[in-house]
Formats: structure tokens, C-alpha cells, sequence
């Protein structure tokens, strides 16, 4: 194996154990942080499955991640005898459906027209939640109790523990990431990217622009309601904040700061905004404005996002200079 | 046998009448050309042929089907592929990329999401000989942007030509490259093209006549005359027309 | 349950009033977006931050009268900044740039409104001379509101003459059809274009001060305008004031009776309209096709 190679996986199983052993490392605090980290992780990856590889903007993204979340709120509140594993695909069908159902209507539509239905549709089911009190509780938004877990090998898993709950969390993102990866790498991923690269050409060679960029929407939205599965699993509350404008405002900034063009870019932009928010915020209320502000500058100056910097040729040379 | 019929279309657009009553066939294994000055409606006849327009009346036949009307790319699945005049490649994409999103196509695995694309050998296989026969291996990683305009060319025939189509219809072929490039670029038609049924839009009247077994000529958005070359040239409304500006 | 007429029509004056106030905040995002295709998300910051200089402008210097003077002054100086240095930076880039830029503006400013002014709503009342009502149809109507729709008329009255009349104006509407036609003649339209945006946000600015009497001074103030103004610009079509003009009093009179007749799902329906209107025609009803 070449030097470069060698590198690169030595760093990966560096980072895979670090990730494993994560929980054991730190306090219990950073144990929470760690899986709200996971969350946005699977969350922003969604998003840039639509933005970054298929070139769509969903302004209303957060719409299927709400719905995921209030789906599974609902469900465990109403139907606690059914197994976790069996409401989170409950959860993920109905976001996955309702991915379909708007994507039908947005991917036809160019750029701003596209994220404008988008946005009206997550108003409408913002507006929905908000005054559908008796379900939803509104405003105020619902409790849930986590049910225990009944696994094969392991036995009775509570949910209540943080350590738990992080392993949970961090299987199904691995696995969210993972399917998202390998689907970029199928014959249907290379459809999406070249219809985003020249829809025209592709329609004359064949491809059907509608029903790929549909097929794409409804995945993503899939992912997305799967992380709003595990937001609510994280924070045993779900309220209209899941499925309004900040949510959706939040997981695009997530996004475009870490690099839309990168497959990893998300990754990094859910992470820095997590750990970021959770460093600054105690030093002052309005760290929001830093997050603006960077947001600013990225999207003039720096289109690749956060990551582009670690793969800069000019910083691979000082990193590579400093270990000389 | 009938590859295409055209039966009296007319299109128009906000008003102003742009195709009347053309009626054309194109049989198998011909190679035919269309010509006439600018703004005679040749691109918007291949834009209804291939179905980006709908046309205001008439009907197009592909294999005696009709396809008047359908999406454009059932209308390519159908057999139909085509080539563009201002260069419509995927720009940054490689050429092996390029050239494999066109057999992807062919072997109906756009929607496949069990697979993955690197590992499927027969499209590799495929993908490759097709750049063979284009003579690109030597640029088979380069991005198509970073092409020459006229390997550009070569791509966008590539393009036209890799899903081995039954209709091949090329929209001004040899735009922009000089008389060494063009020559070329005929010698690489009439090869890759071999048997196949060609549809042509062409300002260049050597390449027309050197490549057509027969020619329409539009004017104004309408046919001002059928036949072979020889025919063509005789004709006296055409020489009025448009011959006598050369 | 049927009501006496003069409850349709106060509540259609309602809808005139809260409909002119929509048009003069969405006419600078039409006009922008028309000319150069540019969709601008932080547009209703511009009004909220009218709103919120009209407040400290109304208390620091006593006067509301000055505020309707100075707040558009600074909001408008402050969109030209935003042009003239960070937006054209994006032409280049596309759309998505565009996008992205203006909403992280949007974010900004209701931050930096949050440090300022604080997360309470604030009011300002009415200065004397309008205060009050006046008798109308049997029962009575706030002089406020009818003062806003004779002043967003009169804005109104000098935008039309301002755009058909002027040379600027001609520019402008040229610009809005053919930008690149309009700069071939040799017209200078980035400056043009620099005054529009700025102008489109000193109006947004205007509207802003005289709401704050009328809606209370808040910080969601420019989210909920920013909706109900894509709404007036889906209908209306991208770049056209008068699709504009009579989106914005259509969706007047649809909140009004709305709220009136089914106060629950009044919100609901403007999205589906918006929605539906996406969908059939998505240049709106009087647009120009991209």
C-alpha cells in the first residue's frame, strides 16, 4: 500500500475508535453533546444529498425531519407496546412518504421556485402542528417516555442512559451514512449527479429528470425524518420548533459551513455548529451573529465550505512543512 | 422501411408561425440533410422530433409510432439520440464519464440502486470502446471542459452515437472547427455513422454534399424542396434562395 | 349567522389597509427580483428594522413624524452598503449564492435586532393628531388605519409617476424586462440596479414605520411579512408591481375575512394558495415566463 494510502487508513481507524470509545473519554455531558452531534450529522448529510449532489435547495427541509419526529413521538406516546426498532420504520415511512408527496411538486420547478414550495409546505405543517393542539400540543410541543429496548444478544437496554442512547444513535447514522455513500456510488447516484450536472443532455440520452430527482427527494427526506426519529429519541420532547424555519434555516447553514461539495463537508459543518453553539453560547447569548457571520463569509469567499480547507493544497504543505 | 415521418407540422410561438406544413420521411439507412439560412426552423424541427416542443398541428411518426407529443426522453429510449449544436457535454465530468453516463442509458440501469457503477464491467467494457472508436483514450480522465472545442465535438458526437440509436440526428455538426477539423470530422461521421439512419442540420455545403444521400431545404418555416443532391443543385428556387448566397 | 354589512365592510377596510402595507414592502422585493433575478430573503429585515428605528427614533427624539424621515434613511443607506459590497458579489455565482447570502443575512439582523432591542415586543403609539376614531358607516374606524392607506396610497401615486414619467423610471422598467438589453444601450444599470435595491429597501423601511403603530414593534415581524410577500410575489409574478399591487390586496382581503370567518386555518389557506399557485403557473398570474 502507498504512503498516502497507508495514511489515510490508519486516520480512519484512528477516527472509527476514537468515536467508539468516545463516551469513555469525556463527562457525561459531552456524552449528550456527542449525540445531538449525531443527529444534525444525519440530518445535514440528508440535506446535502438534495443540495449538494442533486441540486436542489429544500428550503423546507425541516419539514420531513419534524414529521419523523412528531411521528414518532406519537407513536410512542399512543402505542407504547410497539418494539422501538418497529416505530422508528414507522416513523421513517411516513417521512418517506411525505417526501414523495411534496418532492412531486417541488422537482419540477427550478431553483427559488422549487425552495419556495418547499418552504410553503413546511409552513403548512408548521402551521398544522402549531394549531393542532390536541395532537400535537402546539406551542408547547409533547413529552415522551422512551420504552425500554429488547434486544437478541443484549437483553433489556434502557433508553434512559445517555451511554446507551449514544451507541443506538451512532449505529443508525453510521448506517444512515453509509446507505446515503454507497447510493451516491450506484448507477441511480451517478443518474442524480448528471442530471444536476446537465438535465437537458441527460433527458436526450434517456434519463427521466422527473422521476430520478423524486427518487432523490423521497430518500433524503427518509434520512431526514430518521434523524427527526432520533432527535426526539434524544430529547424526549417534540415541539414546533422541529418542523419550523429555524430548523430549516439551521441545517443549511450546518451544510453550507462545512462544504457542500464534499460528501464528508455536512459532517463537519453539523459538528463545528454543535460544539461551536454549545462553546460560545456560554460565553455570550448571541453567538448567532458569529454563526452569520461565517456563513457570510464561507458562501462569498470560501465556496468548498470548511472542509475544502483540509484539503487544500497550500495547508497540506504547512501541515506537511510542520511535521519536518 | 420508415424511420421518421414528419406529417404537416406547424408550430408556433406567441403568434409568429415558425414551422407550416412540413411533411418529410426519412427512411432507413439514409443519410439526409436539412438545410437552409438562419432562422429557417431547422433547430425547432428537431426540437419537436425530439420532443422539447409539442407542435401546434400536425404529427411525428418514429417506426410508424406516434410520438407526437411524448417526453423527450421516452422519445430517446424509443431509439432517437441527438447532438447539439451549441456544445452540451457534462462539463465537469471526465470524458469516460461522460461517455458512461450515455451507456448507463443504454443498458436501462439509470434507476439501478443495487449495484455499484464501478464494479459493473460491462459498462466499463462498453464505455471504453466507445471512446476507442472516437480515438479519446489519451484524454479519457480529463474533464470535458478542459477539452479542446474540437475533441468538445468529438464528445458531443460520442454523446449522440454511444447508445448505438436508430435515428442519429445531428444539429450542425461541424460549428466552429476549420476545414482540416471538419474533413475530419465528415471522414468520422460517415464511419461511426456506417449504416445507420442520420438526420442532419447542416450550414456547410461541402459537408452536405458530401455526406447526404438527400436534402430538404426550409425556408421561412416552410419545405422549399426535396431531393438528392444533384437534384438540389438544380433547382432553381433553391439557387435563388439560398445557393446563390454562398 | 349572518352579519350586518357594515362588518364586511370595516373588515374589507381592514383588508384595503393591511393590503396596501404588503404592497409597499413587497414592491421593492418584485422590482428587485425582476431586474435581476434576485431573490432577496433579508428584504423584510429591511421593514423590521424600519419598525424598530421608527421605536427608538420615536422615544430618544420625541417626534414620530422624524422617524418616518431618518428610519428609512438609515435602512435605505444600509442596503446600498449591502449591495454595493457583499451582494454583487454573487452575481457571478448564481442564484444558490444569492440565496444563501441574503439568508444569512436574515439571521444577522434578527440577531443583531435581539441585541438591541430585545425579545419583548415593543409599541409605539400613534402620534395625537391621528390618534382616535372617526365616524364611519354607523359605527367608527382608527384614524391610524385610514391615515396608513392615504399615505401608502400617496407612495404608491409616487412610484407610478416616479417610474412612468421619469427617465430613471423608464430605466427601471426597461431594466425589469431586458437588464442586458438595457446595459447594451449603455445605461449604467449596476447603479440603477444599487438604487432600486437601496430604494426597495428604504420603502420596505417606510412600511416598517408606519406599521409599528398599527402591528406592534416584534422581533418575527419581518418572518411573518417575508411569507405573506413570497405569497404576494408567487401570485403577482416575479418583477411585476401591478401582479404586485393586487396580489398583496387579494391576500388583504383573504387574511382578513379569513381571520374573521375561520381564525384557525386562515394561515393555512394563504400557504395552500401559494402552494396551488406554484404549482399551475409558477410566473404567478401576471409574470413575465423566465
Amino acid at each position: 500500500m502507498s504512503r498516502p494510502q497507508t495514511y489515510r487508513l490508519v486516520w480512519t481507524v484512528a477516527v472509527a475508535a476514537l468515536i467508539l470509545i468516545y463516551p469513555f473519554l469525556v463527562a457525561e455531558i459531552k456524552v449528550h453533546l456527542a449525540v445531538e452531534v449525531l443527529v444534525y450529522v444525519l440530518f445535514a448529510i440528508s440535506f446535502n444529498l438534495l443540495f449538494g449532489y442533486s441540486g436542489i435547495l429544500p428550503f423546507g427541509h425541516a419539514a420531513l425531519f419534524g414529521i419523523g419526529a412528531y411521528g414518532t413521538a406519537l407513536i410512542l406516546n399512543h402505542f407504547p407496546k410497539i418494539p422501538l426498532p418497529l416505530t422508528l420504520l414507522l416513523a421513517i415511512s411516513f417521512s418517506f412518504i411525505a417526501a414523495a408527496l411534496i418532492g412531486f411538486f417541488c422537482v419540477r420547478l427550478k431553483g427559488a421556485y422549487s425552495a419556495l414550495l418547499s418552504l410553503a409546505f413546511q409552513m403548512f405543517i408548521y402551521a398544522v402542528a402549531l394549531k393542532w393542539r390536541s395532537m400535537t400540543g402546539g406551542d408547547d410541543g409533547i413529552g415522551v417516555t422512551l420504552p425500554d429496548l429488547h434486544l437478541p444478544v443484549l437483553g433489556i437496554v434502557s433508553m434512559k442512559n445517555i451511554y446507551n442512547l449514544y451507541y443506538l444513535t451512532l449505529i443508525i447514522v453510521a448506517i444512515g451514512i453509509l446507505a446515503c455513500y454507497v447510493f451516491l456510488k450506484t448507477p441511480l447516484g451517478n443518474s442524480v449527479i448528471c442530471i444536476r450536472e446537465k438535465d437537458m443532455r441527460a433527458a436526450f440520452l434517456g434519463y427521466d429528470v422527473f422521476l430520478t430527482r423524486l427518487a432523490v427527494f423521497s430518500v433524503s427526506g427518509l434520512l431526514a425524518g430518521l434523524a427527526g426519529a432520533l432527535f426526539v429519541l434524544f430529547q424526549k420532547f417534540v415541539a414546533t420548533s422541529c418542523v419550523g424555519l429555524d430548523m430549516s434555516l439551521t441545517v443549511a447553514l450546518m451544510t453550507v459551513i462545512g462544504g457542500s461539495g464534499n460528501f464528508f463537508g455536512p459532517v463537519l459543518g453539523a459538528t463545528f455548529y454543535v460544539v461551536f453553539q454549545s462553546w460560545v453560547s456560554s460565553l455570550t447569548k448571541h453567538w448567532w451573529i458569529f454563526m452569520g457571520m461565517l456563513f457570510i463569509v464561507i458562501v462569498l469567499y470560501l465556496e468548498g465550505g470548511l472542509i475544502s480547507l483540509f484539503k487544500s493544497e497550500k495547508i497540506r504543505l504547512w501541515v506537511s512543512r510542520l511535521g519536518k | 422501411m420508415s424511420i421518421l415521418r414528419v406529417d404537416n407540422v406547424f408550430k408556433d410561438f406567441s403568434g409568429i408561425e415558425v414551422l407550416s406544413g412540413i411533411t418529410m420521411e426519412i427512411f432507413e439507412g439514409e443519410r439526409h440533410a436539412i438545410i437552409g439560412p438562419n432562422g429557417a426552423g431547422k433547430t425547432t424541427l428537431f426540437n419537436i422530433v425530439t420532443g422539447l416542443y409539442k407542435p401546434s398541428r400536425g404529427k411525428i411518426y418514429f417506426l410508424d409510432k406516434d410520438i407526437t407529443g411524448r417526453s423527450v426522453h421516452k422519445i430517446a429510449r424509443l431509439g432517437l439520440s441527438r447532438s447539439f449544436q451549441i456544445i452540451n457535454v457534462f462539463p465537469k465530468m471526465t470524458v469516460y464519464e461522460n461517455v458512461r453516463n450515455a451507456i448507463v442509458s443504454k443498458f436501462h440501469h439509470r434507476f439501478n440502486w443495487i449495484t455499484l457503477l464501478n464494479q459493473d464491467k460491462e459498462i466499463e467494457r462498453e464505455s471504453n470502446r466507445v471512446i476507442n472508436v472516437f480515438a479519446m483514450e489519451d484524454v479519457r480522465d480529463a474533464l470535458a471542459f478542459e477539452l479542446s472545442y474540437g475533441r468538445q465535438r468529438h464528445l458531443e458526437l460520442a454523446l449522440a452515437i454511444a447508445r448505438d440509436p436508430l435515428l442519429i440526428m445531428l444539429d450542425e455538426p461541424t460549428a466552429g472547427l476549420n476545414s482540416e477539423e471538419t474533413r475530419d470530422a465528415v471522414q468520422l461521421i460517415k464511419e461511426v455513422t456506417g449504416g445507420k439512419t442520420l438526420f442532419m442540420v447542416e450550414h456547410d455545403m461541402d459537408v452536405v454534399f458530401n455526406l447526404a444521400d438527400r436534402i430538404t431545404v426550409l425556408k421561412d418555416g416552410m419545405i422549399l424542396a426535396i431531393g438528392t443532391p444533384n437534384e438540389i443543385r438544380e433547382n432553381e428556387e433553391v439557387r435563388k434562395a439560398y445557393l446563390g448566397r454562398r | 349567522m349572518s352579519f350586518p354589512i357594515e362588518i364586511y365592510v370595516t373588515q374589507a377596510m381592514h383588508g384595503l389597509v393591511y393590503g396596501m402595507l404588503l404592497f409597499l414592502i413587497a414592491s421593492g422585493l418584485t422590482l428587485v427580483l425582476g431586474m435581476m433575478g434576485v431573490l432577496n430573503l433579508a428584504h423584510t429585515s429591511f421593514y423590521m428594522l424600519g419598525a424598530y428605528f421608527a421605536y427608538s427614533i420615536t422615544i430618544y427624539l420625541g417626534s414620530f413624524w422624524l422617524s418616518l424621515l431618518i428610519s428609512p434613511l438609515i435602512v435605505g443607506t444600509l442596503s446600498l452598503l449591502i449591495e454595493r459590497f457583499l451582494l454583487r458579489k454573487t452575481y457571478k455565482g448564481g442564484h444558490t449564492a444569492q440565496l444563501l447570502l441574503t439568508f444569512g443575512l436574515l439571521f444577522i439582523f434578527g440577531e443583531f435586532a435581539r441585541i438591541i432591542w430585545g425579545t419583548a415586543p415593543l409599541t409605539i403609539s400613534a402620534p395625537q393628531v391621528l390618534a382616535g376614531n372617526i365616524p364611519f358607516m354607523g359605527r367608527t374606524y382608527p384614524v391610524y388605519r385610514l391615515f396608513i392607506l392615504g399615505f401608502s396610497s400617496l407612495v404608491l401615486l409616487g412610484m407610478a409617476l416616479m417610474l412612468a414619467r421619469t427617465r430613471l423610471g423608464i430605466i427601471i422598467r426597461a431594466s425589469v424586462a431586458d437588464a442586458e438589453m438595457v446595459e447594451v444601450l449603455g445605461n449604467n444599470v449596476p447603479r440603477v440596479f444599487l438604487l432600486v435595491f437601496g430604494g426597495g429597501g428604504a420603502l420596505a423601511a417606510l412600511a416598517g414605520v408606519i406599521a409599528a403603530p398599527f402591528l406592534s414593534v416584534y422581533l418575527n415581524m419581518g418572518i411573518d411579512a417575508l411569507l405573506d410577500c413570497f405569497v404576494v410575489i408567487v401570485v403577482g409574478g416575479f418583477g411585476s408591481l401591478f401582479g404586485a399591487l393586487i396580489a398583496s390586496l387579494m391576500i388583504g382581503q383573504l387574511q382578513s375575512f379569513g381571520v374573521m370567518w375561520i381564525p384557525q386555518l386562515a394561515l393555512i389557506f394563504q400557504f395552500l394558495f401559494m402552494a396551488v399557485v406554484l404549482i399551475i403557473r409558477p410566473t404567478g398570474f401576471f409574470g413575465e415566463k423566465e
